[in-house]
């Protein structure tokens, strides 16, 4: 058969690419397991933050900034910068338009945080902060929870991607609410989605995207493995094979058993003829 | 004249604008900086007047998730 697919690409804000996993680029050991981190996962993006810098930082010298300013550069990836730490839109606005002028790019991952517990989102201050980044010519992508009602209102401000979160971040608990998630997932289906935070194991970026969502961003799943880059290159597969098996379109749940052998020619059958008519309306040509 | 440059106090130089500070405390690049906690863009550094305790934020690349 001559069939040619057409790309399977992820598109956010009109940008298209081939990698559905957006990487974290915080709590690894070194800058040379950083980078080998994302060679072996492939990212579409990487995430960055904007920092007061400190002497003798965490990257071993005291221009950290610079180091990692050109380490981004020799990735040659495309930059996603966050507002993490933000509590108020004010904060999240004024850390979004340094992060600007800093990465020069209008995408921006919009955290607001709502409690130092489990840092769930601050849904008021994301809406109000959306809104204005939109305004300002950002292209915005929230960080949120599941809640219906929070990512309409986020839809209504502007926002053309949606990032709800699997579990707080940093837990590697894997998806809380899975229903929740799904029926998301399912009731807006036109807006990119990308699961964000929470992810602890490939299967869990794998379940995702077989329900559908478009992407997962993860940080810390990768960064604290034992092995970050052979963790990275797992999860790349992973994102890999659940859009595959979202794509193949799964199989129905059945409630009750259905013998996948065929019934036609089963030795020992008492009554052959009823056997094969049984056979025959299961469907026994499907593997 | 004293400012507060990410949390610690400096004496500002001559004139007090937000480009005389910058180019006295020489910031590695590439950096991106908020007065009051409002963000200045870099063709605004000579207009910025400072303020006895002003607050100026100083930022850099850094890693995030």
């Amino acid at each position: 058969m001559n069939c040619i697919k057409a790309e399977d690409t992820l598109t956010l804000y009109g940008q298209s690419f081939a990698s559905r996993l957006l990487l974290g680029t915080s709590r690894y050991e070194s800058p040379v397991q950083l980078a080998a981190a994302i060679r072996a996962a492939d990212p579409a993006l990487l995430t960055v933050s904007v920092r007061r810098q400190l002497p003798g930082g965490r990257l071993g010298s005291q221009n950290a900034g610079g180091l990692f300013w050109n380490l981004l550069g020799e990735t040659g990836r495309k930059i996603l910068p966050n507002t993490a730490g933000c509590h108020t839109a004010r904060e999240a606005v004024n850390t979004a338009s340094m992060a600007r002028e800093l990465f020069q790019t209008n995408f921006i991952k919009l955290e607001v945080i709502g409690d130092e517990v489990n840092l769930q989102p601050d849904p008021f201050g994301l809406v109000d902060a959306a809104r204005e980044l939109v305004k300002l010519g950002f292209q915005v992508l929230p960080y949120c929870t599941e809640d219906w009602v929070l990512c309409s209102r986020l839809m209504d401000a502007g926002c053309e991607v949606l990032m709800p979160w699997a579990a707080p971040i940093g837990t590697g608990q894997g998806p809380r609410n899975p229903r929740g998630l799904r029926e998301l997932r399912e009731r807006a289906p036109q807006i990119p989605m990308i699961v964000d935070a929470g992810i602890g194991l490939p299967s869990h970026a794998c379940q995702v995207m077989e329900w559908g969502f478009d992407g997962v961003l993860l940080n810390t799943a990768v960064s604290r493995a034992l092995d970050p880059v052979q963790m990275a290159s797992a999860f790349a597969q992973a994102v890999k094979g659940g859009r595959s098996a979202f794509l193949a379109g799964p199989m129905i749940v059945q409630e009750r058993a259905v013998s996948s052998t065929p019934e036609i020619g089963r030795p020992f059958a008492s009554d052959s003829s009823r056997s094969e008519g049984t056979a025959l309306r299961a469907g026994s040509f499907h593997p | 004249m004293s400012v507060l440059v990410n949390g610690r106090m400096h004496n500002l130089p001559e004139p007090p604008t937000l480009a005389a500070l910058l180019v006295a405390l020489a910031p590695p690049i590439p950096f991106a900086v908020a007065y009051n906690g409002e963000f200045v863009p870099c063709a605004n550094y000579a207009r910025c007047e400072i303020q006895p305790d002003d607050r100026i934020d100083i930022v850099h690349p850094a890693a995030g998730g």
